[in-house]
């Protein structure tokens, strides 16, 4: 199986000196194409930072990042967000959506940055399936919050991107929207064949996935397969007993 | 990109109300400078008098110096040229010339008097009676047909009446002797219109002809330039200051969406265009109505200038569409230099701020701006330094509003550490309101910087503006206080010679005001007849003496003894007021500059080179009502009313600068209120908590409060220290006179102004419901 993204002795330090804080020491992990994986860990066992370096949003102190086959090292600011553009999406816990733009162009405002004509047939396709249908000229705030998520998450297709990143998508959202997104999610992966890594917290949502990675102090200290969600929060228990 | 910018202006209307303000008004207040500058170069008056002559001779009314260079500076002279009549002669056997016709004009009992010969420049003609031909006959005009001329006989009324100009014409003899100047005239009409060339005067044809007609109009122009560049000048900077501050705030307010958009697909550059897009977007709609409002705007100066004088009533104002396209494209150049700095602080932005939880505080001052910050400051030093050192006021009065300015530029930019290191101060406000604000104080000190921006600016501008006439008005008081040693001050008209008649009358002092030029410098001038000179006035001498003074003697106050590098026993070549060249001796060096004038002329050298040569009188000894009654129709004052009538006329100064008091105190309102409003989120949550609404505004008072407090007293630094610099280069003496009760306005109306932009915003966010006010996204 091909992998997406790969992660080589990645570490990731804040600060300098005596202040200086490893958010990651030296991880090293491969995403297969058309998984759904899911980052968990207590806090501060570094998941944002993964996320972070694994999206291209960062780059790591030292180690290799490559996003489907491009090494991120030495990208700059610009290179990494034309790489993001075209090849990462993205789903935010909030703040997701330009409050002035209708729903059409929230999706497509990726592709109009890039400068390129949205594929009609596609964009009908994701409206369909994240469900959204009938609702293309609304504005954000006549959304609800999980409508909103699935703008956000129709975004993140809209580009056909190898690989789509959520970070807590359905931290803002109460228990029966945030089970209609991880379904979305789900779908998205096995109907689509989509690549998705999730950073979560919630035992719940991490049991949608095929993996869960657990993240303690920067390193990856375990991986459960086909998780439930009983199996994943005993894991977390001791994660937090040992921190 | 603009599309987008558009959409993104649209629907946050309230972030980009304003900097739309902001630049609506900076578009309005260009514009109507544009239309003073504009017509102070373009502007003309039409002739009137000599309306009938097709070429008018007259002097050239420019003092021309060519320098070593090679290069020749003219600039205007304060009195008429008279030209040789002989001149008149000489035209007269030109080839093609038919007619030609001298004039003489003086003033007389509130007219402007002409010998019957010049009738034909207008024309004018008789609709009744005969023309003057005895020495006591006048002829009036039609406006003034019943009027009586003490002394002499209305023989006839002319036909016409000119708009801006009472006429009176006596015999051609009788003006001759009334003007006093042998073998001189005013102007020459030549009939028809042929090329005339003669040495000693220019020829004057269309509406080049009112300039010479209206010497007034010709100065007037040249202030409206002075005046229109300085302040069209100023607030352009003042502009420039306020928009990049709003444009920073909304910023600041809008980092969470522009992560965001950084993180989903975004470039620097692309948000850089994105910001730069609703800049000139806002600026070209602001622009064009600010334009528009700014052309009502010059009308409305320019009828004030005219109400004050300062402006004649027939100089209109020159109406194109210039200015206004000026103004928009300093809008738009305004308005884009504030996004680019902005957009800096934009591409630091870093995509992840959109993923964490809490809106991230920008972390602490940059580089750059700290190093720009401490550039300017040097700046602020050197320009206050220079302005120490200027003692024309033409020079001083805009260096010292661009000083005020720089100072805080400085300000602003190092805002952020001031705010911090204030702050930072272990000072304590009782309640829970105090309590809060306090904390807020100290976490978001880059909210305070941006609201002590404009706070400081209008304390700095206001009192600048304000209080340097003041200082300047305060020391020549002064001087005046000590220097009139006169009992008596007779306002002009008055015959000296009547004056030294009157009983117990010791002195009597004819005091001329006019102007000079030293190689196109100009000096103000007093001209004093010289006999009990020490009875009436005590100029200060500090070296030689006025014994004996007269003829071509001179003295000269210790300032322009500096600057012209002279001293007593030197000589002087100046020009007079009418561009007769002279060359004096100087007698003495005197401390009283400015209460008085910079040079001390004998009466009698002056006399003959003034359009108006009815002079002040001084008078020692005698009593009030026996003056009066000798001298019926002469206003007399004692010495403290003659002081106090002796300063300087600054209206025409506070009504141009309060315009830019007025845009700064918008953009006060501007920037308090959009932070406040920002904040609704927030104060929400306090209410949520359980913070009462008279806590919460009691937290917002005093966080006001105490950013108008840093302000006012960074202003007040930043306008002393101007003040001082302005003071010791004008008047020697670096002390400002900020006048009390003037100075307490300036301060209660800051602060008032800011808690009046706090409160009004906070109690909208109050009124809706917390919850509500909590769900909706930002």
């Amino acid at each position: 199986m091909t992998e997406v993204v790969r992660l080589n002795a990645v570490s990731k330090v804040y600060g300098k000196g005596h202040g200086a804080v490893a958010a990651l020491r030296e991880v090293s992990v491969g995403i297969p194409a058309g998984t759904f994986t899911a980052i968990m860990g207590p806090s501060g066992s570094g998941k944002s930072t993964f996320l972070h370096c694994a999206a291209g949003l960062d780059l790591p102190t030292s180690g290799s990042v490559r996003l489907g086959g491009t090494e991120l090292a030495g990208m700059n600011e610009t290179q990494l967000t034309e790489l993001r553009r075209k090849r990462v999406g993205f789903v935010f816990q909030a703040f997701n959506l330009v409050g002035s733009l209708t729903v059409t162009e929230n999706i497509t405002l990726p592709l109009t940055l890039a400068g390129v004509r949205p594929d009609p047939a596609w964009l009908a396709e994701i409206v369909r399936r994240v469900g959204l249908d009938g609702r293309a000229g609304h504005r954000p705030a006549q959304l609800s919050g999980g409508q909103q998520q699935r703008v956000a998450i129709a975004r993140a297709l809209v580009t056909r991107p190898e690989v789509v990143f959520g970070d807590e998508p359905t931290g803002a959202l109460d228990t029966m929207t945030a089970r209609d997104v991880l379904v979305l999610l789900r779908e998205v992966v096995s109907g689509l064949g989509q690549t998705v890594v999730m950073v979560t917290h919630d035992p719940v949502a991490a049991s949608y996935a095929d993996t869960v990675l657990f993240l303690a102090d920067g390193r990856i200290v375990d991986s459960m397969s086909a998780p439930a969600a009983d199996k994943v929060a005993e894991r977390m228990t001791r994660l937090g007993a040992w921190t | 990109m603009i599309s987008f910018a558009w959409r993104t202006i649209g629907h946050r209307r309230a972030g980009f109300a304003g900097a739309f303000v902001a630049l609506l008004c900076a578009a309005a207040l260009v514009t109507a400078c544009g239309m003073l500058l504009e017509t102070g170069l373009r502007g003309a008056v039409a002739p009137e008098r000599y309306a009938g002559a097709p070429v008018v001779l007259a002097g050239d009314q420019y003092a021309r110096h060519t320098k070593a260079n090679g290069k020749t500076k003219a600039k205007l002279l304060a009195e008429r040229r008279w030209i040789p009549e002989r001149i008149a002669a000489e035209v007269r056997r030109a080839p093609g010339v038919t007619k030609v016709v001298t004039e003489v004009t003086f003033p007389f009992a509130g007219f402007t008097a002409h010998g019957w010969e010049s009738a034909a420049l207008t024309p004018f003609t008789l609709a009744s009676g005969r023309p003057p031909r005895a020495a006591g006959e006048v002829v009036v005009d039609a406006r003034h047909r019943t009027a009586k001329i003490p002394g002499y006989r209305v023989v006839g009324v002319t036909a016409q009446a000119l708009p801006s100009q009472d006429t009176i014409f006596f015999s051609t003899d009788e003006a001759r002797r009334l003007a006093g100047r042998d073998g001189l005239v005013t102007a020459i009409g030549v009939f028809p219109r042929v090329d005339v060339k003669v040495d000693g005067a220019l020829a004057y044809t269309g509406d080049a002809r009112g300039t010479v007609e209206f010497l007034d109009a010709e100065n007037a122009r040249v202030k409206l330039i002075s005046l229109g560049g300085a302040l069209g000048g100023t607030s352009l900077l003042v502009a420039i200051l306020v928009v990049a501050g709003t444009f920073a705030l909304s910023i600041q307010q809008r980092r969470r969406e522009l992560a965001m958009l950084r993180a989903v697909a975004a470039t620097p550059r692309q948000i850089r265009k994105l910001i730069g897009g609703e800049a000139l977007t806002i600026s070209v709609v602001a622009g064009t109505i600010g334009a528009g409002g700014g052309i009502l705007l010059g009308l409305w100066l320019r009828e004030r200038f005219v109400a004050l004088g300062a402006v004649p009533e027939n100089l209109a104002l020159v109406v194109s569409p210039f200015p206004a396209l000026a103004a928009l494209l300093a809008t738009l150049a305004a308005a884009w230099t504030a996004a680019r700095v902005s957009a800096r602080r934009v591409a630091r932005i870093r995509p992840v701020e959109a993923l964490s939880e809490a809106a991230l505080a920008a972390a602490g001052l940059p580089r750059a701006r700290t190093v720009a910050g401490v550039l300017v400051l040097a700046g602020a030093v050197a320009l206050t330094i220079l302005l120490a050192n200027l003692s024309v006021e033409a020079a001083s009065s805009p260096v010292s509003m661009l000083t005020a300015l720089v100072w805080t530029v400085a300000v602003v930019l190092l805002g952020p550490a001031i705010a911090r290191a204030v702050t930072a101060l272990p000072l304590r406000v009782p309640g829970a309101g105090g309590y809060l604000a306090h904390r807020n104080l100290r976490a978001g000190t880059g909210r305070l910087a941006a609201v002590i921006g404009p706070l400081t600016l209008m304390t700095a501008m206001t009192s600048t503006i304000l209080f340097s006439p003041a200082t300047l008005g305060h020391a020549a008081q002064q001087e005046l206080n000590a220097g009139i040693t006169a009992d008596h001050v007779l306002d002009p008209g008055a015959s000296a010679e009547a004056v030294r008649q009157a009983p117990g009358v010791r002195a009597a002092t004819e005091v001329l005001r006019t102007t000079a030029r030293i190689e196109l410098e100009k000096y103000g001038v007093q001209a004093v007849t010289p006999d009990g000179l020490d009875r009436t006035m005590d100029l200060g001498v500090t070296a030689g003496s006025l014994d004996g003074f007269g003829g071509t003697s001179a003295a000269v106050s210790r300032t322009a003894a500096d600057r012209l590098g002279v001293g007593v026993g030197d000589r002087l070549a100046l020009t007079l007021g009418d561009g007769t060249p002279a060359t004096v001796t100087i007698a003495a060096v005197y401390a009283r500059g400015l209460g008085f004038a910079d040079l001390t002329l004998p009466h009698e050298l002056v006399a003959d080179h003034v359009d108006d040569p009815r002079a002040t009188v001084l008078v020692s000894g005698g009593e009030r009502a026996a003056l009066e009654r000798a001298l019926p129709g002469v206003t007399v004052r004692d010495r403290a009313e003659a002081a106090e009538a002796g300063t300087s006329n600054a209206a025409v100064t506070y009504v141009a600068m309060g315009l830019i008091i007025g845009f700064c105190a918008i953009a006060v309102v501007n920037t308090l209120a959009m932070s406040t409003s920002a904040r609704s989120r927030e104060l929400a949550l306090l209410r949520m908590v359980g913070t009462t609404r008279r806590q919460i505004l009691g937290m917002l008072r005093t966080e006001t409060a105490v950013a108008a407090a840093l302000a006012v007293t960074l202003g007040t630094g930043i306008s002393l220290l101007t003040l001082a610099a302005f003071g010791a280069g004008m008047t020697g003496s670096a002390t400002p006179y900020p006048q009390p009760l003037g100075y307490l306005g300036v301060v209660a109306a800051t602060v008032a102004l800011a808690l009046a932009a706090t409160a009004v915003p906070a109690r909208f966010a109050l009124r809706a419901r917390p919850a509500e006010a909590l769900a909706a996204r930002e």
